[in-house]
């Protein structure tokens, strides 16, 4: 079966459709691609300001201000996925009234390259890591296993919300305020230690990107980050965030399956 | 003869919303009116069944509204029938219109490279193509140009070229006969020569009797979502000019 979805067709055309993309995002601007690389860097500056000479909030907590910007262009991977998802598919009716083509591949090229954008903004986070000695340990070979879990949990949302667009278009909406209450929600502006109800944190953590920032600071940064495995000791309840992943993804994938059909009529 | 595609009591029915029903708060106010004052249904295609053997040259005719292009979608599976069945034995070209996903702000060439993807090609092949393809258009000076600078024959002349590399058993045209000077006419009946030479199945939406009468061997006359003639050629296009005499 995955030979089947990942054939040299389904490949050729998501590249295609990842590359035209890019071209088109970046077309007219001067310094074109190096947007990519200079909005985290200005972006880095300004939380440096703000959150280091300012407001002291990392007071305590080594290597802050890369602690910071982590957490933020994870945010951000988090809600460009998701929001390029969302109109993925309205965005390309043109493709889908006339062509046959999978329809998940319009929403697959449209996560790929947030996935892309997000692969060059952590360069700039690992640029800052080299510059500000932050000492790498073994920790960091679960890199990859979150990326792949944030990466499938927003991918399943996309599903769920490029489908219900072509129906709704409330939903666009919706899911911005969603995205701006969860950016509060999650500790990304402030450390988890702030909060000292311990219900909250458990709350809080249990949100998977929550999990993800927790867990990607921990293993990259510094081990003065709670995580999720800290704040339930390790017991039963630390997989919630994983069995909402796979929850969330299979339900947006049924879904996205079951409306794909009149998608073409619906548009 | 074998049989490449059966179509079977094939009905398709569209909802039509009387104001278009897209936020939740129209379609509370709907389902509480049962849904019955916000659209109607139209049935586009009603019960029709015919069989297309490999080979055929088939012509899909009737009148504006028909529903031809309805059933083109649901042959290339763009569309999912309300009832009945489509079984195509083979591939059929995925694309109903010529320049499918062409983007203004694209160079040619990344038109062509796009454009190749979408009817299933990989990049490796499609640069073995590309010189036969510019060579084809007759645009080969254009090519780093971007589209939104074409003509409308140039952008046609392009996709057409690219079109004719599509591989798969079946190859659906609609209306390519509408748009287009006399020589991409002429170019066009080649091409249709050489199809029909190399035994390809065609179907041919076009509202052009000569053409139906000089390529078709076997087709279909629409009227209302009904088949109303079927078979000879000849037949179906003195049905046609019969509808329109009325």
């Amino acid at each position: 079966m995955l030979n089947k979805i990942f054939s040299k067709q389904n490949r050729a055309l998501t590249r295609e459709l990842v590359i035209t993309d890019f071209k088109l995002k970046y077309q007219g601007s001067v310094l074109g691609y190096v947007w990519s690389l200079l909005k985290p860097l200005l972006l880095f500056i300004i939380l440096y300001i703000v959150f280091i000479k300012f407001l002291k909030i990392g007071n305590g907590i080594p290597h802050y201000p890369i602690y910071l910007l982590l957490g933020i262009i994870l945010w951000n991977f988090f809600s460009d996925l998701t929001l390029q998802g969302l109109t993925s598919v309205v965005g390309r009716g043109d493709l889908i009234r006339k062509v046959k083509i999978p329809r998940w591949i319009i929403v697959f090229s449209s996560s790929i390259s947030a996935l892309i954008t997000f692969m060059l903004n952590f360069t700039v986070v690992i640029a800052f890591m080299i510059f500000s000695n932050v000492s790498v340990n073994w920790n960091v070979l679960w890199l990859p296993l979150y990326l792949l879990e944030i990466y499938i949990f927003a991918s399943g949302i996309s599903l769920f919300l490029a489908a219900a667009y072509v129906k709704f278009r409330d939903i666009g909406y919706i899911w911005e305020v969603v995205l701006q209450a969860g950016f509060y929600l999650t500790p990304i502006l402030y450390p988890l230690s702030k909060i000292s109800n311990i219900s909250f944190q458990k709350l809080i953590i249990t949100n998977p990107v929550a999990q993800v920032v927790q867990g990607m600071r921990y293993s990259l940064i510094t081990k003065e980050t709670i995580t999720s495995e800290r704040i339930f000791n390790s017991g039963l309840y630390s997989l919630a965030p994983f069995v909402i992943v796979v929850v969330v993804f299979g339900l947006g994938a049924i879904y996205f399956k079951k409306q794909a059909r009149y998608f073409a009529e619906n548009i | 003869m074998q049989e490449i595609i059966r179509v079977d009591g094939l009905t398709k029915r569209f909802k039509l919303p009387h104001e278009r029903i897209n936020s939740l708060k129209s379609s509370l106010i709907n389902l509480f009116s049962n849904g019955r004052l916000n659209y109607e249904i139209q049935t586009v295609l009603d019960d029709i069944s015919f069989k297309v053997n490999k080979g055929d040259f088939f012509g899909i005719v009737g009148k504006n509204g028909s529903g031809k292009s309805t059933l083109l979608k649901l042959l290339a599976g763009i569309y999912y029938p309300t009832n009945g069945s489509v079984q195509v034995d083979g591939k059929v070209t995925p694309f109903i219109e010529l320049g499918v996903g062409f983007n203004p702000e694209l160079s040619g060439r990344d038109n062509v490279f796009l454009n190749g993807a979408l009817l299933g090609f990989t990049r490796k092949q499609m640069e073995v193509m590309y010189d036969d393809i510019v060579a084809f258009s007759e645009l080969e000076r254009f090519m780093d140009q971007k589209l939104k600078n074409y003509s409308s024959g140039m952008q046609v002349r392009l996709a057409f070229s690219i079109a004719i590399k599509a591989q798969g058993d079946i190859l659906i045209l609609d209306e390519v006969l509408a748009v287009g000077d006399e020589s991409f006419q002429r170019k066009c009946f080649n091409y249709f020569d050489q199809v029909k030479k190399e035994k390809k199945t065609v179907i041919l939406v076009t509202h052009d009797m000569s053409s139906i009468k000089r390529f078709c061997n076997n087709g279909i006359l629409l009227d209302k979502g009904k088949i109303i003639a079927s078979g000879n050629p000849q037949e179906i296009s003195s049905g046609y000019e019969k509808l329109n005499e009325v």
